[in-house]
């Protein structure tokens, strides 16, 4: 791309660059229970965002002297794989990387029920396989019905979604170039149920109408999400009767 | 008071069951004044209360619950067990006579019966309650699927015994030992054991097992097959 061609990420009817209504969001597959080795897991894909979460414990504090006598301590790492982006991503954590650990860990621990589980630690592991914008909140999202599948005690799923202004339009689930290319990027998780938002940031500038209306934009795409994760996880579990239990 | 669920539905975390906070049972949590799911699970009723039973937990001691416990510490006055996975368990023998009459070393396997479990930890029965394994295969299985193994009233357990001509010794916590009369045998009832592991969600899983031992042991001495 040359530099100084100018990007149309909107045209005047209000498609996207990639096809989209400003309020669509891209296609979503989830799968749940995808890896073996795990105690709970799910792949969520979005467009072209490709992204893993898996879920060990309640296990056995390491080191020992983090443990907490009266509730489980959740470990999170977010983390991409060095291929999931067009410039290889040199492996370990990045500064991004441990930051985005830490947002996620704590959206996680508002919805958890982790004093159901004294001195352990449940480990939540998300990988990103392929890196197409919003892959924070598809984690997010896959690690939430991750953590179902273990059978951990939760008060609510998350389900995440970011919306963001482009070209003074608000829309919803930014691909990469409207992330990088746009104005404003605001990644959003909530506890649907709970109507409680346990995730919320901001790139770039938003005037306070604009917020008000990005949050609503959002919630929308929120409420379609937690669909398909209930969905997905009706689906796994429908032929399961109960005598075997 | 109403309820917001069919008997035995696949109920998310999240969804309302019912408008009583009284009858909140296990699976379940309050908010509100409200009774909602905590996991995935089968909702129910048990003694009143809104249940939900979970596809997949962790396992969670209770007292009488047979188990089986690798050694991990030998200390003056007890053992210090794992039960797989983060559960550790604790024998704690005042007399120090008694502990060096056990001679339990590190690694070696027990199988023993839940006393008490909380937040101080779990402990197991002391004395004739203690018996050591001295031989046979540990094998582990996920805990929610030990039931599955055990069937109903031991259907499938005693289908696999008598099948395979082994011994089985199942902890709740999943660790199993088999004890058989050759390595093809305890192979056997390993197939068993991985297959209802797999398959603990199908119907008519008895059978299947049944057939997958015979095939394995083929025209061998035991069962029909």
């Amino acid at each position: 791309m040359v530099k100084d061609e100018k990007l149309k990420l909107i045209n005047e009817e209000g498609t996207r660059i990639d096809g989209r209504r400003p309020d669509e969001l891209r296609p979503l597959k989830i799968e749940i229970g995808v890896l073996d080795k795990s105690d709970g897991s799910a792949y969520v894909e979005l467009g072209k965002t490709k992204v893993f979460a898996a879920v060990f414990g309640p296990r056995e504090v390491h080191p020992k002297h983090l443990a907490l006598p009266d509730r489980a301590i959740l470990n999170c790492r977010y983390h991409m794989a060095s291929f999931s982006v067009d410039e290889r991503k040199p492996l370990g954590m990045t500064r991004r990387e441990i930051e985005l650990s830490k947002v996620i860990r704590e959206a996680l621990e508002s919805v958890v029920f982790l004093e159901e589980f004294p001195r352990t630690s449940i480990d939540v592991y998300i990988e990103v396989i392929q890196a197409d914008g919003g892959t924070r909140t598809a984690g997010l999202t896959a690690a939430s019905l991750a953590l179902a599948e273990a059978g951990i005690p939760m008060a609510d799923l998350v389900a995440a979604v970011a919306v963001g202004k482009i070209e003074g339009h608000l829309v919803l689930d930014l691909c990469d170039l409207e992330d990088k290319y746009g104005e404003a990027d605001m990644p959003v998780a909530m506890a649907p149920r709970l109507n409680s938002i346990v995730l919320l940031q901001l790139n770039g500038r938003l005037a306070k109408e604009d917020f008000r209306r990005a949050l609503e934009f959002a919630k929308k795409g929120i409420t379609e999400i937690y669909q398909k994760q209930r969905e997905a996880l009706r689906k796994k579990y429908s032929g399961v009767s109960l005598m075997e239990v | 008071m109403p309820l917001y669920f069919s008997e035995r539905e696949v109920v998310l975390p999240g969804q309302l069951l019912s408008d009583d906070d009284k009858r909140s049972g296990e699976g379940t949590y309050v908010l509100g004044n409200k009774v909602y799911a905590a996991t995935v699970g089968f909702a129910t009723i048990k003694n009143d209360k809104v249940c939900v039973i979970p596809f997949k937990s962790t396992y969670n001691p209770q007292p009488g619950d047979r188990v089986i416990g690798v050694v991990i510490d030998v200390k003056p006055n007890g053992f210090d067990v794992s039960l797989g996975r983060h559960l550790t368990a604790t024998i704690r023998i005042p007399d120090k006579k008694e502990v060096q009459a056990l001679n339990l070393k590190v690694g070696e396997v027990v199988y023993g019966t839940v006393k008490e479990s909380g937040l101080r930890g779990v402990f197991l029965e002391t004395g004739e309650k203690i018996k050591k394994v001295t031989s046979g295969l540990l094998v582990s299985m996920h805990p929610s699927k030990i039931p599955r193994l055990i069937g109903r009233r031991g259907s499938m357990i005693n289908m696999i015994k008598k099948e395979t001509g082994c011994d089985l010794l199942v902890g709740r916590n999943g660790f199993i030992v088999i004890k058989g009369p050759s390595p093809s045998n305890e192979f056997a009832a390993l197939s068993a054991i991985r297959l209802i592991e797999r398959e603990a969600h199908s119907q008519g899983l008895t059978e299947r097992v049944e057939n997958l031992v015979r095939s394995i042991l083929g025209g061998e001495s035991h069962g029909e097959g």
